[in-house]
């Protein structure tokens, strides 16, 4: 990958080194660095197509695109639309903010 | 080299794109070939080598979608991209670390190039390569790339398109006569709507004991099969807690005697229903109950008498859960009997006009009187699941027996339910006027796809039941703890007793408490 020699500063990062890492942050960081993350995150894919959720969203996503047009819909758009609606899904679930 | 299919067509670049490509050409696509890396399931992402996982140059934050620029390589997060595209000009391009998909910070969309994904097929292939699977072509890493034959490899290494069994399927064992159990289990376990709801978790069995204490609930018993069922464990379950439960429930079945699959079925909803109402203090009629039970089975019957002197029709409302249906060649002479017995044939019977008998007359509200009468019924409202039961016992009065009736039933699996609704019925009762129709729920569509078949094979008093299910386009048979694939030719041969249907169009009424408003189409 190129390296810009004109590399922005990194302005708030630096702020936020001085902070200590939270547990949820350090178990977090952890499980990305063992590769465990993902396995759990195929485990969760495939649990989400099983209840019904993934079919759910995309036809959420597809009324949506009907509805504004093909060309007028970015990603962005879509996220907003189906994060609230993605967690309210599941019943007595508390979702810890994560995004 | 051909590029493109017939069939896929490659949305237009945006301006940004567009210009990127002009002015960079492949530079960054080139060097983001060292950088790819391909998960085991097919996944892949972009791995800058460093120690440190990946945190947006603005905020630190790791979490979320993360952007790399494809010019300068700093990464940002989703809430900042748009930031560094100001900041740097030029730099409008970027890559999705988790998809390796490519992102416009300026239109805030995805955009798409094949140049791009034939750099990150030609690393998945690569990824993938050594030794794998003998089945598997070895391919040169430098040979050239022709993008269809790519695709396909890339669906071959899709983990989820397994020779075995899909998720959710695994054999029930009989506990002694169970078998009219185990069939109705696996049919309900599969109807779209109830597998959903349990699998989502919204009957919390935790919550259910903490609320409620260990009173025996049938839907955490249902909650626990489904759990079973998806766990991934392929040996045949024991439902003795269910069977158990149900015993609580309905101990007047409570035997190992062989019992009917429809009356099992019925409790079962009843159940469920129950402890709902308990739950909610309800005690709504079953038009409005929204437990999941009738959430999913419950629809509507029209009942029009009519007196045959003056005409005047009383039009009555019923809830039902399932539809019974006679055999059309029943109470057919022999001659008659010629044709082929067709479930289109039996919603006919269902549905056609009867004239009661004048030993049964019934007092007409506009004559005053006794008059004959002529009823005739149809579906107002359609459940979500339609469940259509077959009566396949004759009961004789003059010899006080009763017998099974092994006549073959020819059935769809695409069924189209229109015919029978009140409108269609109503109208063509009266050489199809437009009426407006009050009950009727415009927006839930009146076709429906087969998922479960329960056929009964020997005799009234001892007989087997076994359940084919539909699922990801195969049939499958679902004998007791015996799970095989099968031939649809096998299904439709079948001597069908309870046939399930879903709505192709599924349609979720928006609920305070539960899940949100939506149209789910089926592909």
């Amino acid at each position: 990958m190129k390296h810009s020699v004109n590399r922005p500063p990194t302005p708030d990062a630096a702020e936020d080194q001085g902070k200590e890492p939270t547990l949820q942050e350090i178990i977090n960081i952890k499980l990305i660095e063992s590769g465990e993350k993902e396995r759990l995150m195929e485990l969760l894919r495939e649990r989400l197509i099983d209840c019904g959720w993934k079919d759910e969203m995309k036809a959420l996503c597809r009324a949506h695109v009907k509805k504004k047009g093909r060309n007028n819909v970015t990603v962005d758009d879509l996220v907003h639309l189906i994060t609230p609606k993605g967690r309210a899904y599941f019943g007595h679930s508390k979702v810890v903010g994560n995004q | 080299m051909c590029l493109r299919s017939s069939s896929y067509t490659s949305p237009k670049p945006c301006k940004h794109l567009a210009d990127y490509k002009l002015r960079h050409a492949f530079d960054g696509y080139d060097s983001l070939q060292n950088c790819l890396k391909t998960t085991p399931i097919g996944r892949t992402r972009v791995d800058n080598h460093n120690t440190k996982i990946p945190r947006c140059n603005f905020c630190n934050g790791y979490l979320g979608r993360l952007y790399i620029c494809l010019m300068c390589s700093s990464i940002s997060c989703s809430t900042h991209i748009l930031l560094h595209t100001q900041s740097k000009s030029g730099h409008d391009v970027a890559i999705d670390i988790e998809r390796s998909e490519l992102y416009c910070c300026l239109c805030c969309d995805q955009v798409y190039d094949p140049d791009f994904d034939k750099v990150v097929v030609s690393e998945q292939i690569k990824g993938s390569c050594p030794g794998r699977s003998n089945k598997r072509r070895r391919l040169d890493s430098g040979m050239e790339l022709d993008l269809k034959k790519s695709k396909w490899l890339i669906a071959m290494r899709d983990g989820r398109a397994k020779s075995c069994y899909p998720l959710g399927l695994r054999g029930l064992n009989n506990l002694g006569n169970t078998c009219f159990m185990n069939s109705v289990l696996q049919a309900l376990l599969h109807a779209p709507p109830l597998r959903n709801y349990f699998l989502s978790d919204h009957h919390n069995r935790d919550e259910c004991k903490r609320r409620y204490g260990e009173k025996l609930c049938l839907l955490c018993e249902i909650g626990a099969l489904v759990s079973a069922m998806f766990s991934g464990d392929r040996s045949p379950y024991s439902p003795a807690q269910f069977l158990y439960s149900w015993w609580q429930h309905s101990s007047n079945l409570a035997s190992y005697e062989e019992q009917d699959a429809h009356e099992f079925f019925i409790s079962v909803l009843d159940g469920i229903h129950e402890k709902e109402s308990k739950v909610r203090n309800s005690s709504k009629d079953d038009g409005d109950c929204q437990c999941i039970a009738h959430r999913a089975f419950s629809g509507s019957l029209r009942s029009d008498v009519t007196c045959t002197i003056c005409g005047f029709t009383s039009t009555t409302y019923d809830p039902c859960v399932d539809i019974s249906l006679n055999l059309d060649t029943v109470n057919l002479s022999a001659a008659e009997k010629t044709g082929l017995s067709t479930l289109s044939g039996c919603l006919n019977l269902f549905t056609r006009a009867e004239r009661l008998g004048s030993d049964s007359k019934l007092h007409c509200q506009n004559c005053q009187e006794l008059r004959d009468t002529s009823k005739q019924l149809s579906i107002s409202r359609l459940p979500l699941v339609l469940c259509l039961h077959i009566k396949r016992f004759e009961h004789s009065l003059i010899r006080k027996t009763s017998r099974k009736i092994d006549q073959y039933l020819q059935f769809p699996f695409a069924l189209d339910m229109t015919p029978y609704l009140s409108s269609s019925i109503v109208r063509s009762r009266f050489g199809n006027r437009i009426f407006a129709f009050e009950c009727e729920n415009s927006d839930s569509s009146a076709e429906y796809e087969i998922f479960a078949v329960i056929a009964h094979s020997g005799m009234l008093e001892s007989g087997h039941y076994v359940t084919y299910l539909h699922v990801n386009n195969h049939w499958y048979k679902c004998d007791d703890a015996w799970i095989c694939e099968v031939d649809e030719g096998i299904v439709r041969a079948s001597q069908c007793y309870m046939l399930f249907y879903v709505q192709k169009l599924l349609y979720y009424k928006a609920n305070k408490d539960l899940s949100c408003n939506a149209s789910v189409e089926s592909r």
